[in-house]
C-alpha cells in the first residue's frame, strides 16, 4: 500500500506567546494579513458541477433556481469559484485533511473514514490556534476527532448515519444567529452532511437535491448579509469559503476516481474578491490542496510543511506587486523543501545568480525530474530577482512585463512540482517489504504444496476404487487445463489498469468459458453414452441408461434426480439443462449492471429497470422473494426423511420470507420520511429470526437427525456379510442428509438477507446468483466423477466471483452501498453498519463459500466405504479439506501476485485510482475467504464429531481416528495461514 | 476419393483452396467492393459467407465418410442444413460470453455466426452426417483416426481458441474502432483457422510417419 509520509523532520518552532507569533509571522512573511476572519463552509458531497456547470456551461435551470443568490454574488463577480479537482480516495475524511494539510494522504484513510483518529500532521488549523484564534466548528464531528483539543467550541453532529437529511443540517444552521452575534471567534466552520446523505438516498436526480441546494443558498446569503456586506468599511474583513469535499456519481456515492466524484467546488467570498472580467461559468480548473497554501497566506501563518498546493492567485490581486510575488516565492520555497526532502540530492536553491542566468539561456529543460524542477525553480527566483532589480533603479516602463515572468515562472514551477509531488509516494523501506513479500510467497507454495498432496492422496483414492472416471491416467482434462489457465489470466489482468477497472468482464468470460468446456463435455458424453447400447440409435429418449452398481447405489443419496420429469435416469440431459440455466443465468448477471468505468453509460437492464418506475421493481423484489422460497423449500424437502425438525426450519424460513416481504412493501426509499419505525423494527426481527434459526439448525440438526438404518442394518447383515461397510454407508448418508440441511439453510437464509438489505434493483440477481449456484450443484452431482473434485470447487468459486461483480460492484470504492448499511439499525453504530456494508459488498462470494456445505455433501463418496485402514482421514479430506483449502489457495495466490504488481506499480499513474482500492477489494475478499472457509470447515467438523459421538457404542475405534484428523485438520489449517 | 486415404499434400492443397477461399473474398472486399471489416463489418462477413460457404461445403463433402451410402448431393444438403444449426450454437456460445445482444448488433451477430458455423460445424457435418462416432471422436479430441479428422477438427478448434483469444482486447479502453463486437473477434477466429489448417497438415504428416513406422 503506497503512502505519502509526511516530512517531520524541520525544526520545530520554539513556543512563542501567539501575539509575538503573529508579529514574527508577519514580518517574515512580509505580507499583511488579508483577512482576519475566516468562515469554512463545508457542504459535503457538493458536486462543482451544481454551482458552476460543466464544461464552461452554467448549470441546468433548476440548479440555477435553486441557488438564487450564490449566483447573484458570481455573476455580479462577488466571488472567485473554482472546480477543485479532488484526490482519489473520495471520501470525508481524507479530503478534509487534504484542504487543511494541502497534502494528499494515503490511502488507507479511506478504512480509517468512520473511526477518525488525531490529525498529527502540520496544518492549518493548528497554525491557526496557535497564533491565538479562536476556532469554533457546528457540524460534522470527523472535524472533532481530527483535532480533538483546538476548539474553542463545538457541536458535532455524526456523519454515519445517512437515512438523516434534515436534523443534520438543522444542528448546524440553529447556531448561525448565536455565531454572528458573538465576536470571540476568529475561525468558524460549518460542514453540512445533508446533501451528501440526500445523494446517497436518491442519486445526483433526488427530489430532495433542489430544497436542500436552496437550504445551502440561505445560509451562505444569512453568512454574507451578516458577515461581510456589514464590514464594507470596517478595518476587519471576514472571509466565507464555501468548499464542498468531494463530489457524487449519478447514483450518490463517491470514493473513486471519476469526473463526477472528483469535481468538488472552492467558492471564495470577501470583501477583497473582485472578479469583473470573466464570466462566473468558465471553467477554473485547481486542486482541493491548493485552498490549503491559499488559505495560509491570505491569513499570514506559514504554509503547512507538507502542502503541495499552489496558492489561487486571482485571490492576492487586492495585494501590491511585491507581495503577490513575495507570496509566490514563500509557496515555491515551501515546495522546494518538501522536494528536497524527496529528493535528497537536490540543491538548486542556493545556486547563485550566475547560474540562474545561465538557467535562464538554456531553454532546454532535461527529461530527468530533478534537473527540470531546478530549473525551473531557479529560472523563477532570477526572474522575480531582475523584477527587484528593474524595481530598484526606478526603470519603470518594463515593470508589467517583468512582473508578468516572474509570476509566470513561478507559477510553472509550482505546477510542475506539485505535480510531481502528488504522483509521488514515497518509498517504503524496502527491506521489510520484501520479506513481506517473501514471507507471502512461501506462505502460498507451502499452501500450494498441501494442496497438492491433498489431491494426489484424494485422487488416487478416487481412482482406486471408482472406474467411473475414463481416463484415470490421462493426467488433465481440458476443463482442469482451463483452471490453470483462468488463475494465469486473472493475476496477469491484474497488472493492467484497464483489466482492473473492467474486471466484471474479465470473470464472466473467464467463468462462462469454464461452463462452456463442461457443456461440450456433457454433449461429448451424451453422443457416447447411447452407443455402448445400440450404434445406430438416434433417439436419446428410448435408450435405456448406462446404469452400473455403482449407479444405483449413488442415487440412494442423491436427491435431485427428482428435478426431472421422467425417472429415467438420464443423467446426461438433467446435466445439459443444468449447465444451459448456468450459462444464461450469467449473461443476464453480466447484462443486469453495466459496470466498470469506461462503459458505464451503455444501456443495462438496471438502468431499464429504474426508468420503468419502483412499482416495475417491487413486483421484481417479490417475484425473486418468491422464486427463492419455492427453490429452497424445494431443496429442503429433497431430504429423504422430513422430521419435524425439517419442518420447523421450513417455516422459519416461510416466516422470515413473509418479514422480508413486509419490509419490502413498507419501505419507500424515495420518501421524504427519513426514517421509517416500522421497517426497521421488521429488519431487526428478521436478523433475530434469521440467525436464531441458522445458528440453531447449525447446532441442533446433528443431534435431532436419525441415524440411518439402524434397523435397516440387520438386513445389510444377512444379505452381505459386510456389516461394518454397510454401517459405514448408512452412518455417511446421515452426515450427507445433515450437512445438506445445513446448508440449505444457511443459502436460503443468506439469500433472504441480501434480498433485504441490497438495493431493490439487485433483487433478481441475487435469485440468478443462487439459482446458477443450485443448478452447479445439481450438475455436479447429476453424475459424480465426471469432473475432479477441485475442478468443480474452483467452478463453484469463480461463479461466487463472478456473481459478485453481477451485482453492481466494481473495483472502485464507489459502488459500496452505503445506503443499505443502515437496513434495521436504529442507533448509530459504526461496528453494525461495517459488517452490513460488508455483508452487502461480498454478497455472492459468501454464497459461494456458504454452499459449500451445501456441495460437500453431494460428493462421491462411495469409494470410502471400500475398506481401507484410512479411509476416516480421507472421508474428512475430502469431505471438508479441499472445499476450503482451495478458495484459500486462489485467494492466497491472488492476494500474493497483486501484492507484488501493486509494488512494481505504485509510481504508475494510476496507483491511487484504480490499484490502491483494488489492493483494499483484495484484502476485504481475504477475510471473506477466511470467514466463509471457517464455516464450512466449523460446520463439517461438527455434524461430523457430533455423529461419531451418537454411534461410538457401535463402532468404538472411530472417535480416536477422528480426534487425529482433527488434529491433523487443525494443524494443516495454521500452516495454511 | 472421399474416405480413401488422405495423404499430407492432399489435405494441404484444399486446406489452401479454402484459404484462398477467405483471402479472395478479402481482397475483393478490400479492393473491388470497399469494403473494410472495421468500417462495415455487416458487409464484409457477408461477402466472406458468401464466397467461403460454397467452396467449404463442397471440399468437405467431398471428402464425406460414407462414400456409398451417401452422394455427394445428399452431403452438400447436410451442409447446407448445418448452416443454420452451428449458427445457433455458436452464436449462443457468443452471447453466453458476453456478446452484446440488441437490434443494433443483430445483423452482425448474425454474419459471424454463419462463418464460424461454416469454420466449426459445417465441415463435421457434411463429412460425418448424423453419426454419433465421430462427432463424440471429434469433440472429444482424442483418439482421432485419419487425415479428414484432423482436417475438420483441427482448424475449428483454431478459429474457436482464436475468437476467444480475439474478444479479449474488447474491454481494454483503447479506442480503437477494431474493439467492438463482432471486429476483433473475427480477426481472431480467421487467423485461429488458417493457424489450425497449417497445424493440421503437421498433424496429419505426424500421423502418416506413425503410421508408416508400424507398418514397416
Amino acid at each position: 500500500m503506497p503512502t505519502s509520509d509526511p516530512v517531520s523532520d524541520a525544526e520545530e518552532v520554539e513556543e512563542l506567546p501567539p501575539d509575538r507569533l503573529r508579529s514574527l509571522y508577519r514580518e517574515v512573511s512580509k505580507i499583511p494579513p488579508v483577512y482576519d476572519r475566516l468562515i469554512l463552509m463545508v457542504i459535503d458531497g457538493l458536486p462543482a458541477e451544481f454551482v458552476l456547470g460543466r464544461g464552461n456551461k452554467p448549470p441546468t435551470k433548476n440548479m440555477m433556481e435553486a441557488m438564487p443568490y450564490t449566483h447573484s454574488l458570481l455573476s455580479s463577480g462577488k466571488a472567485a469559484a473554482y472546480h477543485a479537482k479532488a484526490a482519489p480516495p473520495t471520501v470525508t475524511m481524507p479530503r478534509l485533511k487534504a484542504m487543511v494539510s494541502g497534502a494528499i494522504g494515503g490511502f488507507l484513510d479511506v478504512a480509517f473514514n468512520f473511526n477518525t483518529q488525531a490529525m498529527l500532521e502540520d496544518n492549518l488549523l493548528e497554525q491557526f490556534y496557535r497564533i491565538g484564534w479562536k476556532l469554533v466548528i457546528h457540524g460534522d464531528e470527523t472535524w472533532i476527532k481530527l483535532f480533538p483539543r483546538l476548539f474553542h467550541r463545538q457541536d458535532g453532529v455524526s456523519s454515519f448515519y445517512v437515512k438523516d437529511t434534515v436534523e443534520v443540517d438543522f444542528n448546524v444552521s440553529r447556531h448561525l444567529e448565536a455565531e454572528f452575534a458573538s465576536t470571540d471567534w476568529n475561525f468558524l466552520i460549518l460542514h453540512y452532511l445533508g446533501l451528501d446523505h440526500v445523494g446517497h438516498i436518491g442519486g445526483r436526480q433526488s427530489i430532495l437535491m433542489a430544497p436542500k441546494l436552496k437550504e445551502m443558498d440561505d445560509v451562505i446569503k444569512r453568512i454574507h448579509m451578516n458577515s461581510i456586506l456589514d464590514q464594507e468599511n470596517s478595518d476587519s474583513h471576514t472571509l466565507l469559503v464555501v468548499v464542498s469535499d468531494h463530489g457524487m456519481t449519478d447514483g450518490g456515492n463517491h470514493g473513486g476516481s471519476s469526473y463526477e466524484e472528483t469535481d468538488s467546488l472552492a467558492l471564495f467570498i470577501g470583501h477583497g474578491v473582485e472578479e469583473s472580467n470573466y464570466s462566473p461559468y468558465d471553467h477554473n480548473e485547481a486542486f482541493q490542496v491548493d485552498i490549503a497554501p491559499t488559505l495560509a497566506l491570505l491569513f499570514g501563518v506559514p504554509i503547512p510543511k507538507n502542502n503541495i498546493g499552489v496558492l489561487l492567485t486571482k485571490l492576492f490581486d487586492s495585494l501590491t506587486d511585491d507581495q503577490r510575488l513575495r507570496s509566490l516565492e514563500l509557496n515555491s520555497w515551501q515546495l522546494l523543501r518538501l522536494l528536497k526532502a524527496h529528493l535528497p540530492g537536490l540543491h538548486c536553491g542556493e545556486s547563485s545568480c550566475y547560474s540562474c542566468e545561465k538557467g535562464l539561456e538554456t531553454n532546454v529543460p532535461t527529461s530527468e525530474a530533478k534537473q527540470r524542477l531546478c530549473y525551473l525553480f531557479s529560472k523563477a527566483i532570477s526572474a522575480h530577482n531582475s523584477w527587484q532589480f528593474r524595481q530598484h533603479s526606478d526603470f519603470i516602463s518594463a515593470d508589467i512585463n517583468y512582473f508578468q515572468v516572474a509570476a509566470e515562472s513561478y507559477n510553472d514551477f509550482l505546477r510542475n512540482a506539485s505535480e510531481w509531488l502528488s504522483h509521488r509516494a514515497t518509498d517504503k523501506p524496502v527491506n521489510v517489504l520484501m520479506s513481506a513479500i517473501i514471507m507471502m510467497l512461501v506462505s502460498s507454495v507451502l499452501l500450494m504444496g498441501i494442496v497438492f498432496c491433498l489431491f494426489r492422496r484424494v485422487h488416487f483414492a478416487q481412482v482406486g476404487c471408482c472406474s467411473q472416471l475414463e481416463d484415470p491416467y490421462k493426467i488433465l482434462h481440458l476443463d482442469e487445463v482451463f483452471v490453470f489457465i483462468v488463475i494465469f489470466l486473472h493475476v496477469l489482468s491484474l497488472g493492467a489498469s484497464s483489466l482492473v477497472e473492467e474486471e466484471q468482464y474479465t470473470w464472466h468470460f473467464l467463468t462462462s468459458t469454464l461452463y462452456l468446456i463442461f457443456l461440450s463435455r456433457t454433449i461429448e458424453s451424451l453422443l457416447k453414452r447411447p452407443n455402448s447400447v445400440t450404434l445406430q440409435n438416434k433417439d436419446d429418449k428410448t435408450v435405456l441408461p448406462h446404469s452400473s452398481p455403482t449407479d444405483a447405489r449413488n442415487n440412494s443419496g442423491h436427491k435431485f434426480t427428482k428435478f426431472r420429469p421422467s425417472k429415467i435416469n438420464n443423467h446426461g440431459t438433467c446435466r445439459l439443462f443444468s449447465v444451459v440455466v448456468v450459462l444464461i443465468c450469467g449473461r443476464l448477471l453480466r447484462g443486469w449492471h453495466q459496470g466498470g468505468v469506461n462503459w458505464i453509460y451503455l444501456p443495462d437492464i438496471s438502468k431499464l429497470l429504474v426508468h420503468a418506475g419502483t412499482s416495475t421493481i417491487k413486483v421484481c423484489q417479490i417475484l425473486s422473494l418468491f422464486a427463492i422460497i419455492i427453490l429452497g423449500s424445494h431443496a429442503i424437502f429433497k431430504l429423504k426423511s422430513t422430521t419435524n425438525f425439517v419442518y420447523g426450519v421450513w417455516s422459519s424460513l416461510l416466516l422470515s420470507a413473509f418479514l422480508v416481504m413486509l419490509h419490502t412493501m413498507e419501505n419507500h426509499i424515495y420518501d421524504l420520511e427519513p426514517m421509517n419505525l416500522s421497517t426497521t423494527s421488521i429488519a431487526q426481527v428478521f436478523y433475530v429470526v434469521a440467525s436464531t434459526s441458522a445458528v440453531l439448525t447449525f447446532l441442533a440438526s446433528p443431534w435431532i437427525f436419525p441415524v440411518y438404518s439402524m434397523e435397516k442394518q440387520m438386513v445389510y447383515q444377512v444379505r452381505s456379510n459386510s456389516c461394518s461397510t454397510k454401517q459405514r454407508d448408512s452412518f455417511l448418508l446421515s452426515i450427507r442428509e445433515t450437512t445438506y440441511l445445513i446448508g440449505t439453510t444457511y443459502t436460503a437464509f443468506w439469500c433472504l438477507l441480501q434480498l433485504l438489505i441490497q438495493q431493490p434493483i439487485n433483487a433478481i440477481p441475487i435469485l440468478l446468483i443462487y439459482l446458477q449456484i443450485l443448478f452447479s450443484i445439481i450438475y455436479f452431482s447429476a453424475d459424480r466423477s465426471f469432473h475432479r473434485q477441485w475442478v468443480e470447487v474452483a467452478a463453484i468459486y469463480f461463479l461466487g466471483l463472478a456473481g459478485h461483480f453481477g451485482l453492481g460492484n466494481t473495483n472502485s470504492l464507489a459502488t459500496i452501498d452505503v445506503a443499505g448499511a443502515f437496513i434495521g439499525i436504529s442507533s448509530h453504530s459504526a461496528v453494525l453498519s461495517g459488517i452490513l456494508m460488508f455483508v452487502i459488498t461480498y454478497a455472492s462470494p459468501s454464497l459461494s463459500y456458504l454452499s459449500m456445505v451445501m456441495y460437500i455433501d453431494m460428493k462421491d463418496i462411495t469409494f470410502i466405504s471400500s475398506t481401507h485402514e484410512y479411509e476416516w482421514s480421507i472421508f474428512l479430506e475430502k469431505m471438508i479439506a479441499l472445499p476450503c483449502l482451495l478458495p484459500l489457495l486462489f485467494n492466497s495466490l491472488v492476494l500474493t501476485s497483486f501484492t507484488i504488481i501493486l509494488l512494481l506499480m505504485r509510481n504508475h499513474l494510476f496507483v491511487w485510482s484504480v490499484f490502491s482500492p483494488k489492493y483494499l477489494y483484495v484484502c476485504a475478499a481475504t477475510v471473506c475467504v477466511y470467514i466463509g472457509v471457517f464455516i464450512v470447515a466449523a460446520t463439517g467438523l461438527y455434524t461430523y464429531s457430533v455423529f461419531c459421538f451418537r454411534t461410538r457404542n457401535p463402532q468404538e475405534k472411530c472417535p480416536q481416528v477422528l480426534r487425529d484428523n482433527v488434529i491433523s485438520h487443525s494443524q494443516t489449517n495454521v500452516i495454511s495461514q | 476419393m472421399g474416405t480413401a486415404r488422405i495423404g499430407a499434400a492432399a489435405a494441404s492443397t484444399l486446406h489452401s483452396l479454402c484459404a484462398l477461399g477467405v483471402a479472395a473474398a478479402y481482397f475483393l472486399a478490400q479492393r473491388v467492393c470497399v469494403l473494410d471489416l472495421v468500417a462495415h463489418p455487416a458487409q464484409t462477413l457477408r461477402l466472406l459467407l458468401v464466397i467461403e460457404a460454397p467452396i467449404t461445403i463442397g471440399v468437405y463433402s467431398w471428402l464425406r465418410r460414407d462414400t456409398h451410402g451417401c452422394s455427394v448431393w445428399k452431403a452438400i444438403g447436410r451442409g447446407l442444413l448445418a448452416l443454420p444449426v452451428g449458427a445457433a450454437i455458436n452464436a449462443f456460445g457468443a452471447i453466453v460470453l458476453g456478446a452484446p445482444v440488441g437490434i443494433k448488433y443483430w445483423t452482425v451477430t448474425a454474419y459471424w455466426s454463419l462463418l464460424m458455423s461454416l469454420f466449426t460445424f459445417v465441415p463435421a457435418a457434411c463429412a460425418f452426417g448424423p453419426s454419433r462416432m465421430d462427432w463424440q471422436r471429434i469433440l472429444s479430441f482424442s483418439k482421432l483416426l485419419d487425415a479428414v479428422d484432423y482436417m475438420i477438427s483441427v482448424p475449428a478448434y483454431g478459429a474457436i481458441i482464436g475468437a476467444w483469444i480475439g474478444a479479449w482486447p474488447m474491454p481494454l479502453d483503447w479506442e480503437r474502432p477494431w474493439q467492438e463486437w463482432p471486429i476483433c473477434v473475427t480477426y481472431g477466429a480467421i487467423a485461429g483457422y488458417l493457424t489450425g489448417m497449417v497445424a493440421s497438415v503437421v498433424f496429419i504428416v505426424a500421423l502418416h510417419r506413425k503410421v508408416h513406422a508400424k507398418g514397416e
